[in-house]
């Protein structure tokens, strides 16, 4: 019997990594869903409309570029390029507010800014902070 | 200046848009620190070019609404942009820092810095209103009444600031009173410099016919003895000067036709002279770098031309590195199927808190879906797509109802609990009473 014991608990061990490796690969999705949540809430609001913060010159236009250079990838013919690989770097970057600075350009191709996800993820965490504030105010 | 001066690099400045006219640069300023030059246009945007070759690096709209820039300053921290109506200040990479607005701020000018630690900048122009700026702060500390109108600042042992009648008043950096003010030129004065112990001047004077001349000499200060020096012939008529950063005594005098004299204040007789190629335009603008191996010259052609050594070209003799975009990895290309697990690509390390943490928040999950008014389907047309109309409901646009609150409003006294499940049905079972959900779809679709 001690032959069976030992694959049984074999089994038991290979299923526990087995368990163990299909966890490792779903946590990352909470953790993006719930980014990309933040990202979705804050972005194009109609109540920002008019707000110096999110126009040209204010402090949170470099989140709507942020969006744009994620989601928005074009190739050199300017057709549009979905590379999940893209969304998830950037999004892991973002997440832990790196230093790494990328280059972000406005639609017109007219303002063109270097910025760190540090900066990125203060903004956004900012941004954030504020809508629920006005949540719990209202 | 050295015999190997010539042309570096002319670039014609960007329009603002893909089809739009070009637009002449309103302002230039070299960067103190980085290899840097600045320039802003009329349409309120601030662009960068990096090196010797004027290589493209930041742009950002820095006053939005009203008009062209004024004035570019530069410390350690960032540049402050001055427009008519509004101060900006953003980091070189382009983020915005702070912007002012202020209803006494109505038609700006110009700025300068107040201490040597650059923390602190005094802002005037066309207006009654001078205002003190803390930098670092990003807020008005102060505002004072002044009787002159200025056109032009530098700071030198004084802040020299021009009037746009030919008045040079010398205010003192510490207490903002003026110490001395000197008739400079008879009309107005075009371009004014201060550097050492030198204010120098350029400016028109006002003919007989009506029309502004340039005068054909360059007036000079001198700011240790406090007397102004005998001017300084320039018979091509002088509209730009600076002073040269680095030999104390000499300066670059220049005309609208491009015309660049440089010359020792102490022995005005010697004087080298060069020409730039300003085709059919004239001179708009004329810049010095900080250490003096680079002019940059803007024209009414939308140009700007850079000068300087070519062999030893810099503008700064210890430039801090410029911070660019970090150079991409070349990363392996994955095959994204419906089984790739999102984390085959791994999490950059990290120490704070990720920004994917959700604060702690109550949500009502599970309440029952809202209930649409009979009323207001009625009012929609039906199309292959689903009903469309104006949102008559009296209700915002994706607004919030308390679908639970709505139910509990009909029962009359204290009722056992029910499940959701009951609910939902029961709900539906009273809308198919009246009209029904279904039932009014389909009416509609008849009609």
């Amino acid at each position: 019997i001690s032959g069976q014991i030992m694959s049984n608990l074999d089994m038991l061990m290979h299923q526990n990594d087995g368990l163990n490796s299909t966890l490792y690969q779903e946590i990352e999705n909470g953790r993006l869903f719930r980014l990309l949540c933040k990202l979705g809430t804050i972005n194009e609001r109609q109540e920002f409309d008019g707000d110096r913060q999110w126009s040209e010159n204010g402090e949170r236009y470099m989140i709507k570029l942020f969006r744009d250079y994620v989601f928005h990838q074009v190739d050199s013919n300017g057709q549009p390029v979905v590379d999940m690989g893209h969304i998830v770097r950037c999004l892991n970057k973002l997440d832990a507010g790196t230093e790494e600075r990328i280059c972000l350009t406005s639609r017109d191709d007219q303002s063109a800014f270097v910025v760190s996800y540090k900066e990125l993820k203060k903004q956004i965490g900012s941004a954030f902070g504020e809508l629920l504030k006005g949540r719990t105010n209202a | 200046m050295d015999g190997d001066w010539d042309q570096v690099a002319r670039i014609p400045f960007p329009p603002p848009g893909v089809r739009a006219m070009a637009t002449p640069v309103t302002t230039l300023a070299f960067d103190p620190h980085q290899e840097l030059l600045w320039t802003g246009n009329d349409y309120g945007r601030v662009m960068s070019f990096y090196g010797a070759e004027l290589q493209r690096y930041t742009s950002f709209k820095a006053c939005t609404t009203h008009g062209d820039l004024k004035q570019i300053l530069v410390n350690d921290k960032g540049v402050i942009v001055l427009g008519s109506r509004d101060i900006h200040m953003a980091s070189r990479r382009g983020p915005p820092i702070w912007h002012i607005q202020h209803e006494a701020m109505k038609d700006l000018q110009c700025m300068s810095f107040t201490s040597k630690s650059q923390t602190e900048i005094l802002v005037a122009g066309y207006q009654e209103k001078m205002f003190v700026i803390d930098v670092s702060k990003g807020e008005i500390t102060k505002e004072i009444s002044t009787a002159h109108s200025y056109k032009i600042m530098k700071k030198s042992r004084y802040i020299c600031a021009a009037t746009k009648d030919g008045l040079i008043d010398m205010i003192d950096p510490a207490t903002l009173s003026i110490v001395r003010s000197w008739k400079a030129h008879s009309a107005l004065i075009s371009d004014m410099d201060a550097q050492h112990d030198f204010i120098v001047t350029c400016g028109f004077s006002l003919r007989h016919t009506q029309s502004y001349v340039p005068d054909p000499f360059l007036n000079v200060f001198d700011i240790k003895r406090m007397t102004p020096m005998p001017p300084i012939p320039f018979p091509a008529g002088g509209a730009f000067v600076r002073m040269h950063p680095r030999m104390s005594t000499t300066s670059i005098i220049m005309s609208q036709t491009g015309q660049m004299h440089v010359v020792d204040l102490m022995n005005p007789h010697t004087s080298n002279v060069r020409q730039v190629n300003v085709v059919s335009s004239l001179v708009t603008m004329f810049e010095i770098a900080f250490s003096g191996e680079a002019i940059a010259i803007a024209d009414s052609a939308s140009q700007i031309h850079l000068w300087g050594s070519p062999s030893k070209m810099r503008f700064v003799d210890f430039a801090q590195p410029c911070e660019f975009a970090t150079a991409d990895v070349p990363l392996p290309a994955i095959e994204w199927t419906s089984e790739t697990p999102l984390n085959s690509i791994g999490m950059p390390h990290y120490r704070e808190v990720l920004l994917s943490a959700w604060p702690d928040m109550v949500s009502d999950v599970g309440a029952p879906p809202p209930t649409l008014d009979p009323q207001f389907l009625a009012t929609l047309k039906a199309t292959d797509f689903g009903l469309y109309g104006p949102n008559t409901r009296g209700l915002r646009r994706n607004q919030v109802e308390d679908t639970r609150k709505a139910d509990k409003a009909t029962v009359v006294g204290i009722q056992a609990p029910k499940f959701l499940s009951e609910k939902a049905r029961e709900s539906a079972k009273a809308a198919g009473n009246t009209t029904g959900f279904d039932d009014g779809v389909d009416d509609v679709a008849d009609t």
